[in-house]
């Protein structure tokens, strides 16, 4: 398939699961890694991808993904640390070309925007929408 | 000197203790309510409860002022973003985090932050007395790279009484210090080695066994 | 009501994706015409195919289009299975009409062919000495077919998101990439390169095109349909046997297997219990046939090896070529090939039987049971199999479904040789039959003919089915189907009532 990507997704909770999902049914490679293993219940029935259990912390366990070979990394767990931790590991050693991590914490996020990790905060990114939300409500109030 | 470590456990708890009796100024960092009113309680340090990934609690401890931070906990993302937090946020000169696998420590170093793991120190110190006991094998130095060894000599060993130009040793191998009475000698040339001695060696892991062999005489 | 609009959705899906292998297996019905080519003569049977293929094309086509749901729909393994047993079903009826028009077989003899054809078994009831060149490719072209697999087929095609369920209900679960279309292109590749690479070593070693060419295809498919009533023991020559043995062989790897293979992870193909289990019953199985059956039966060293060495592969890897009879042959040879029969070859290939790395892992579980006698009572023992390229710690749910498995698979094995019994076949011909049918094999003793019993070729027609879909498959979907349809009635009679 064109344009197909070998995607590396570490952490199936939420929102690695509905990635996984999504990129495997678009026709990406995908493989996760979870140290749980009940996580992976999470994917879907049609997710074509590889699971890998174990902590991802452990540059075996990323090797064990291939993660040298992928296209693009992605980091989703539920924990900081991990996320910039692997986000590095696969950036500056693995040279992994497109690297995601989720940062909830916004003062983090900024450490590491310098360090050349593209960051998504969920916290930041839901603070704009809110307050956008507000301010158009307070516009319409005013006009209404 | 002021130093932050945070960790948990004993490990902490007696590092700590240490550094205080040197006489630095130690700012703890610990999680764990009741840990870090034990830790009050004990010792003369100053302990923060919290997150050490937090910039705020680093903050808060002093990272600004200090010159060194220690990072044992036992989560090595844990370690390695406050090492990385507390150098790039608040300049801290100095920053070492513990790699408790071993294969983070390289990884780490990669990644700019200073980094050893116990268990490979650990590791050797078992592999290498496990074996003869009037071998110890101190530290692997340079990260395993370089062996620093302790042999006593002891009377059929090839070496007792020879001078130590006369001893046939492999390349890179030196012997760095002889403890005669418990005085440290560092030997020349014309200098005998004596039964009784300790003899520190230096060697590489590649020819560890050939040198222990010219001191022990046996098949390692 | 929402329960029925419900069902309504989920089946219109299955029916949907059912109508699309329905239309690809009728192109694949089509393909004998390609015979003419060579054959011209045979021209008067081209409509046995052409008009089942068309029938089969716009039934799925018709399937396909007015069940196709507005929005895309993730069908579960479950549904899947359902899709499965309802393709097989109407291919291999489809499939039968040829032989019923050409070979002029009646309806239960004309299905076990299909059945056999489709499900590579290669036990049959037609006179290949009398059949028409494009029967005999249609029935070499089945087992290609059916050793691939119509989730194979059909994801190759077109579809992308239903192709899991479907796989893993048709028994490939393990993919070689991680993504599904991908991993069926591979397998696609893979199987296309054994068929090519054996047409062209049967041909060199001697065989004409046409034998080649069918050879070939039921050799990498472990069916075992051949165009001589002897199989491969008509030619009697070492190198056409020689070229045999590897095509085998590689048709009863997994797939997975062979894609490490290929890839030179040889650390993880060692490490394989299928491979473990074969490197050491083969030699085993063939020292035992050379040492008690054949030195006695083939006086001529090199024939007896030869005979034991390339039976003892037919029966595991269950392809079903022969190159002697079994008529002489005594029980312990028998019960040799009937056991092999029944182990079967790898999971995720072409292979049927028990199947190896239930076997393997049966093995290890018994092996350790003994060890954890030895060790400390406290001892904490975790169980582990290579699966691929990573351990697999055997927890209590496989160990369940891999003896549910086998008790199914043994107690309809029995039923089945009781039913050959009640005919008046001998034991040891039943067994052996029986054997033979239910684990996809091929190999006969001359049970499986086309003046058998109606009831006793049902019998062995059934078990083909079972064995190929590996029993779950079909009895789980029954039973859904079942229940689904059961579900239906009585919503529609009570809404009749009102609310």
């Amino acid at each position: 398939m064109k344009n197909s990507l070998y995607i590396v997704i570490v952490g199936c909770g939420r929102l690695g699961s509905i990635l996984a999902n999504r990129l495997s049914r678009e026709g990406h490679s995908v493989v996760v890694i979870d140290r749980d293993e009940s996580t992976f219940a999470g994917l879907s029935p049609d997710f074509s991808g590889f699971r890998v259990e174990g902590d991802a912390a452990q540059m075996a366990v990323l090797h064990e993904a291939k993660s040298k070979k992928a296209d693009v990394f992605i980091a989703t767990t539920h924990d900081d640390n991990i996320n910039l931790m692997v986000a590095q590991i696969a950036r500056k050693i693995l040279n992994v070309p497109h690297v995601l991590a989720r940062v909830f914490d916004p003062r983090r996020e900024q450490v590491y925007t310098q360090l050349g990790i593209e960051t998504v905060c969920p916290t930041s990114v839901a603070a704009e929408i809110f307050l956008r939300a507000v301010a158009t409500g307070a516009a319409d109030k005013k006009e209404g | 000197m002021k130093v932050l470590i945070a960790g948990a456990g004993k490990t902490l708890y007696f590092l700590s203790r240490n550094f205080a009796a040197k006489g630095y100024e130690v700012v703890i960092i610990n999680r764990d309510g009741e840990e870090c009113v034990q830790l009050a309680r004990q010792l003369s340090a100053t302990v923060v409860c919290g997150e050490g990934s937090n910039p705020e609690i680093l903050k808060d401890a002093g990272a600004m002022g200090a010159d060194a931070m220690l990072a044992i906990t036992p989560n090595d993302q844990d370690n390695l973003v406050i090492c990385q937090l507390a150098s790039l946020l608040y300049g801290v000169p100095k920053t070492l985090a513990l790699a408790n696998d071993p294969d983070n420590a390289e990884v780490f170093e990669q990644l700019g932050v200073s980094a050893f793991s116990t268990t490979r120190i650990v590791g050797s110190l078992i592999e290498q007395r496990a074996s003869l006991e009037h071998i110890t094998n101190l530290l692997p130095v340079g990260e395993g790279r370089v062996n620093v060894t302790e042999i006593i000599i002891d009377a059929d060993s090839p070496v007792a009484g020879k001078h130590l130009k006369d001893i046939d040793l492999p390349e890179n191998a030196l012997v760095a210090v002889v403890i005669r009475d418990n005085r440290p000698i560092v030997p020349r040339g014309p200098s005998q080695l004596l039964t009784g001695d300790r003899v520190v060696l230096i060697s590489l892991p590649e020819n560890h066994g050939p040198v222990l062999r010219v001191f022990t005489g046996e098949q390692k | 009501m929402r329960e029925k609009e419900y069902l309504r959705q989920r089946y219109a899906a299955i029916l949907s994706s059912t109508g699309i292998i329905l239309v690809l297996s009728g192109v694949v019905m089509l393909l004998p015409l390609l015979i003419l080519l060579a054959y011209p003569q045979e021209g008067q049977d081209a409509w046995a195919f052409v008009i089942p293929a068309i029938c089969l094309g716009l039934l799925g086509l018709a399937l396909w289009r007015i069940f196709h749901p507005p929005t895309p729909v993730t069908l579960s393994i479950q549904e899947g299975g359902v899709i499965v047993l309802i393709s097989w079903i109407t291919v291999t009826l489809f499939s039968a009409r040829p032989f019923m028009s050409v070979t002029n077989l009646d309806f239960s003899r004309a299905v076990f062919e299909s059945v056999s054809g489709w499900t590579t078994t290669g036990l049959s009831v037609v006179d290949v000495t009398k059949a028409s060149h494009m029967i005999l490719m249609w029935r070499s072209l089945m087992q290609l077919a059916g050793g691939a697999g119509l989730a194979i087929i059909m994801m190759s095609a077109i579809m992308g998101r239903t192709g899991v369920g479907i796989s893993s209900a048709e028994g490939r679960s393990d993919q070689l990439v991680p993504q599904v279309r991908e991993s069926a292109r591979l397998v696609l590749i893979i199987y296309t390169s054994y068929a090519a690479a054996g047409t062209l070593a049967y041909w060199l070693a001697g065989m004409e095109l046409f034998d080649a060419v069918n050879h070939s295809f039921a050799a990498v498919s472990t069916g075992g349909f051949s165009t001589s009533p002897e199989s491969i023991g008509h030619w009697n020559s070492v190198a056409i046997e020689a070229v045999s043995l590897p095509l085998m062989l590689l048709g009863n790897l997994s797939f997975v297997t062979a894609w490490l293979l290929w890839r030179g992870r040889i650390r993880f193909v060692v490490r394989n219990g299928e491979i473990r289990l074969i490197t050491v019953v083969i030699p085993l199985a063939a020292a035992l046939l050379f040492l008690f059956t054949c030195r006695a039966l083939y006086p001529q060293i090199g024939k007896s090896l030869r005979v034991s060495i390339f039976e003892t592969i037919t029966a595991l890897t269950t392809t079903g070529f022969s190159t002697v009879s079994y008529e002489s042959w005594n029980s312990f040879g028998m019960l040799v090939l009937i056991v092999l029969m029944l182990i079967g070859g790898g999971t995720c290939s072409t292979a049927g039987g028990i199947k190896q790395f239930r076997i393997y892992t049966l093995w290890r579980l018994l092996i350790w049971e003994f060890r954890r006698s030895l060790l400390p009572r406290n001892a904490v023992i975790e169980v582990h199999v290579w699966e691929r390229n990573r351990r697999v710690f055997v927890n209590d749910a496989r160990v369940r479904q891999i003896y549910v498995f086998v008790f199914l698979y043994l107690a309809t094995y029995i039923f089945g040789t009781l039913i050959l019994c009640a005919h008046g076949y001998t034991l040891r011909d039943s067994l052996f039959e029986f054997a033979s049918a239910i684990g996809t094999v091929g190999l006969s003793v001359g049970v499986t003919s086309a003046d058998m019993p109606d009831t006793a070729l049902w019998a062995e027609t059934l078990a083909m089915f079972l064995g190929r879909l590996e029993f779950m498959v079909v009895i789980v979907s029954l039973f859904k189907a079942i229940k689904d349809g059961g579900h239906w009635v009585s919503l529609t009679l009570h809404g009749k009532e009102g609310l």
